[in-house]
């Protein structure tokens, strides 16, 4: 090529990029109070992006938030979320009552309930609902959240009763060395007056056979696979004696602690008091199938021709990776309420490309966390920006099995070396945190605090433990010793996690003088290179929460070991027990503190922030709110058409305004 | 020719099935599964999706099951992902979206790009021949994933003429942005081959012949020298094509359309394995097809091949 055209296309590089950078300024820049186009839909339907492409139209199937949402489109529960704080309110049930442990709970369903297609729905669907959730068969990965109900963890697990042919009797748990006190779920019925009796309902308790049965002392269960259970026997005689010439029962759906008392009455009997299971409720595992669409049609039963629902909205046609679209289902127990025609799911999971969409007004509301972090300054003070609370934390996971991170003071002064105020500065949108649940979320939740930015603390925590800082001549930090090569701090392949990576890396440059290697790997690799501990060092971690309480962030080190620290300490575990055992909800709430200040003691992890949710809605949808979880019961949202009434701003999350809004 | 056209599709089958051991036996190296998430599940329940997914057998059992399954019945089983539907109904949901845009965009830059080529090749090293390659080099150098938002950001998001994204069918606006997006490389690359085999065709006897004969300059362009002139730019549509059929990533993404590419990545990442494994072998066979047409195109349109 000549010289000249060589110019020629420098220049034109110069000027499509000088072009596509004006543009862009002028298009993100624009002096206006709302981001893009404000113009209502012509007709009753509104359009959201709610993430990527659905897994499953099958409530239990599908763990995430995209599809929580769509099926809380499609599908009721026995409780609803509040659109507001998302505590639980009526919706099936109408009432229910709670005996004094929290341990067992009666439903009262309303009536009135159908299915799309008319059937009537009562008690019975609840139970088969329940059961299929936990059964083993659907192998559901959000099972473990049904684990409070009595034998469901049992059942889930494929395990066994113990039955003395000779008596008929099962053997029982207590006889085995298991001294965890029963709930009063557990204890017979005629010795306890376990319900607090109201006005409405003196003696709210109908009695069955089934009802004694769990409330008779909890039973001895076994592994169900001749292996395991085989080891378990051998490594204890006593049992292996008294198990010998037994009869070994299968646990069944029918034994968990559900039950239809009557046509209208659900009672729910679980294996521990759990002050917060009825939050739990509105969750995705426990929303109402069909039995008989289930039976008929196997997994194919979500599929468009044979779906039955029972939500406000009803499945009309979905399109993979197009468009899920949902209509008003007449069939709706609180059909007078739902105000849309119809809902517009659009799954899509790039974040500039559904701000587009939502810029020219070709959809209504977004996700959350759809406006990239550069955009910020812009969005943030539009008016149809969603600032709010938000129930997850961002933190780091340290692998705890291998030197030098073993050493706890190690481990601290990794976390006092961090300046979280200035991170939450930079970040404009997350507040810094120090201990492991997000902060102001549980209102009356006595939060513990942990150890604030300190580098001088942290550069002798680190001498103490063998590693001495020094300062060089230029005011900087070296620590020689310290065997860097080992440690590294991994993280998925994202945008934030990196600015996050290395936002740490240099913080623990500048104050401890040791510069840790980072790498990035794809995000289903580096999930199980974090689960097998293959990692020396950090990495990113982040939970939201899936209940309203502080516990579904302390689990996270309770059951069946935790995402990748290898951290498991009894004394916690115990801790926790003893504070979901206890009844009165302020002390309960102080013992979850004194177990979260343990955990944050010990440092297996290092808090990082508390994020806040950030999405845009245009002004005139009405009735959805930037609640913690960013969850919204559509019955209530509503296109407003009267330019007067539109939001500009934030709407308030304060329950004195009308809920319903009716 | 008929001979040769059977013996090519016979070592065709071959050759998908050792495509669909390599992509089986690659996806399982993966590290992670299907149902891995931001919290570790409990063993119990890992268990129990193992157990329903038949993830317990051993390999040899479940790779016959695969194998089985498709030789037999062409089945590629069920996503593991997408509970419920099988991956031949997503393939032949997806499939016409990515191959209608991708034809559609073949086409444009078909259209476009060899008269572009023809006429720098004519206007050989005049201002008008360097600004057109000039022009071809910016549309090859420019990735579609810039040109895309670039494209996005003035006519969407600045004029409001045209959606940004997502998909309408291909009688709507939503279609041109992504087909204009596809299309530019192609439109390059097939102006530069058209200029390059019109330039050797332009200096060869048998032009200089049907000149000499005294045919009009239409002629000699179009009946004559075109038709030798296009040779790279056939052998280079087989390969383009069956990219473009079976989706391009980049551009489905940006735009957010319900295509094959949207699938395969997502199904990679997700580590889908029937769907990965189906995906694949749908691509495989699409290239080897096109790679057969084109062969036998070169037969029809140039009189010195020929295939024993």
């Amino acid at each position: 090529m000549s010289k000249t055209t060589w110019k020629r296309l420098v220049a034109l590089c110069v000027l499509a990029s000088l072009l596509a950078f004006s543009l862009s300024c002028a298009s993100l820049s624009q002096s206006g109070d709302y981001f893009g186009k404000n113009q209502p839909p012509a007709k009753n339907i509104f359009r959201y992006v709610t993430g990527d492409e659905p897994q499953s139209l099958d409530p239990p199937i599908s763990l995430g938030q995209p599809e929580a949402r769509i099926y809380m489109a499609l599908y009721d529960g026995l409780v609803e979320y509040n659109p507001k704080d998302l505590s639980p309110m009526p919706s099936l049930a109408e009432r229910w009552d709670i005996n004094n442990d929290s341990s067992e709970f009666t439903f009262h369903l309303r009536q009135n309930g159908r299915f799309s297609n008319g059937d009537p729905i009562d008690a019975n669907d609840f139970v088969y609902t329940f059961r299929r959730a936990v059964s083993p068969e659907l192998a559901s990965g959000n099972a473990y959240l049904a684990y409070y109900i009595k034998y469901a963890q049992q059942y889930n697990e494929k395990k066994v009763f113990v039955r003395d042919p000779a008596t008929n009797q099962f053997l029982l748990a207590k006889d085995f060395g298991d001294d965890t006190p029963e709930p009063l779920s557990s204890q017979p019925v005629a010795e306890t007056n376990e319900y607090s009796p109201t006005q409405a309902e003196p003696k709210p308790d109908a009695d069955s056979e089934f009802h004694h049965l769990m409330h008779s002392p909890q039973r001895l269960t076994l592994p169900g696979s001749e292996k395991a259970r085989n080891k378990l026997l051998d490594s204890n005689a006593q049992l292996k004696a008294a198990v010998a010439g037994k009869e070994l029962v299968s646990i069944k759906g029918e034994d968990i602690g559900i039950e239809a008392v009557d046509k209208y009455v659900v009672r729910i009997s679980l294996a521990q008091p759990g002050p917060f299971f009825l939050g739990l409720l509105a969750h995705q595992l426990f929303r109402l199938v069909h039995r008989k669409t289930v039976e008929t049609y196997g997994e194919q039963w979500t599929d468009p021709k044979h779906i039955v629902t029972c939500g406000p909205f009803k499945l009309k046609t979905w399109e993979p990776y197009n468009k899920l679209v949902v209509e008003r289902d007449p069939m709706f127990w609180d059909a007078a309420t739902v105000k849309l025609d119809e809902i517009h799911f659009y799954p899509m999971a790039d974040n500039p490309s559904i701000m587009n969409l939502y810029k020219v007004g070709d959809i209504d509301a977004v996700l959350n966390h759809t406006v990239p972090n550069a955009w910020l300054d812009v969005v943030r003070n539009k008016k149809d920006y969603m600032d709010g609370k938000e129930a997850g934390i961002d933190y780091l996971q340290i692998n705890v099995t291998q030197p030098p991170m073993n050493d706890v003071r190690v481990r601290k002064a990794f976390n006092y070396a961090i300046d979280k105020n200035a991170w939450a500065t930079f970040k404009q949108i997350v507040k810094p945190l120090t201990a492991f649940t997000p902060e102001g979320i549980f209102p009356d939740y006595p939060q513990p605090k942990g150890d604030e930015f300190n580098p001088e603390r942290a550069r002798q925590l680190l001498g103490e433990a063998g590693f001495p800082v020094t300062k060089n001549a230029d005011g900087s930090f070296s620590c020689p010793k310290f065997p860097v090569k080992d440690l590294e701090y991994i993280y998925n392949t994202q945008e934030s996690n990196k600015t996050m990576a290395e936002w740490m890396q240099a913080q623990w440059k500048q104050n401890l003088g040791i510069t840790i290697g980072l790498r990035n790997m794809e995000s289903k690799t580096f999930l199980a290179v974090r689960t097998k501990l293959d990692y020396k060092g950090f990495s990113r971690g982040g939970w939201s929460a899936d209940y309203m309480d502080p516990f579904t962030f302390l689990s996270l080190f309770y059951t069946g070991g935790d995402s990748g620290t290898g951290w498991q300490d009894p004394n916690y575990i115990k801790m926790l027990d003893v504070a979901n055992r206890t009844l009165d909800q302020k002390k309960r709430y102080e013992l979850l503190a004194q177990a979260e200040k343990y955990l944050i003691d010990a440092q297996p992890v290092i808090p990082i922030d508390t994020p806040s949710v950030n999405w845009v809605k245009k002004p005139y949808v009405k009735g959805m709110y930037p609640n913690p979880g960013t969850l919204f019961p559509w019955k209530f949202v509503y296109i407003e058409r009267d330019q007067a009434k539109w939001d500009s701003g934030t709407p308030s999350l304060q329950q004195q305004t009308q809920v319903a809004e009716r | 020719m008929l001979r040769f056209i059977i013996k090519r599709l016979l070592v065709t089958i071959p050759t998908i099935l050792v495509v669909i051991t390599i992509t089986w036996g690659l996806i399982r190296l993966a590290p992670g599964n299907f149902y891995s998430g931001e919290k570790r599940l409990p063993p119990a329940i890992e268990k129990n999706i193992r157990e329903k997914y038949g993830l317990d057998k051993p390999w040899y059992q479940q790779y016959g099951k695969t194998m089985w399954g498709i030789i037999r019945h062409l089945d590629f089983g069920t996503s593991l992902k997408y509970q419920g539907k099988s991956v031949n109904t997503i393939i032949a949901t997806s499939l016409p979206v990515s191959a209608g845009v991708g034809i559609l965009a073949y086409l444009l830059a078909l259209l476009v790009g060899i008269p572009i080529g023809s006429f720098a090749a004519l206007k050989q090293n005049t201002r008008w021949d360097y600004s057109s390659m000039a022009l071809t080099m910016l549309g090859i150098s420019l990735p579609n994933f810039v040109l895309g938002p670039i494209l996005v950001l003035f006519f969407s998001l600045t004029l409001y003429w045209l959606p940004p994204s997502r998909w309408n069918g291909f009688f709507s606006l939503n279609i041109i942005l992504p087909v204009l997006t596809l299309s530019a490389v192609y439109m390059s690359y097939i102006a530069r081959l058209t200029r390059a085999g019109m330039l050797e065709v332009l200096r060869s006897d048998y032009i200089r012949t049907a000149r000499a004969k005294g045919l009009s300059e239409k002629d000699v362009v179009v009946r004559h020298a075109l038709r030798g002139g296009l040779m790279p730019v056939i052998s280079y549509t087989g390969p383009a094509l069956a990219f473009l059929l079976t989706g391009t990533v980049v551009v489905e993404k940006i735009f957010a359309l319900p295509g094959l590419g949207n699938y395969f990545i997502q199904a990679s990442l997700n580590r889908d394995e029937p769907l990965v494994i189906g995906i694949v072998a749908f691509i495989a066979i699409t290239l080897l097809l096109a790679n057969l047409l084109v062969d036998i195109a070169y037969a029809f349109l140039d009189p010195r091949v020929r295939y024993q």
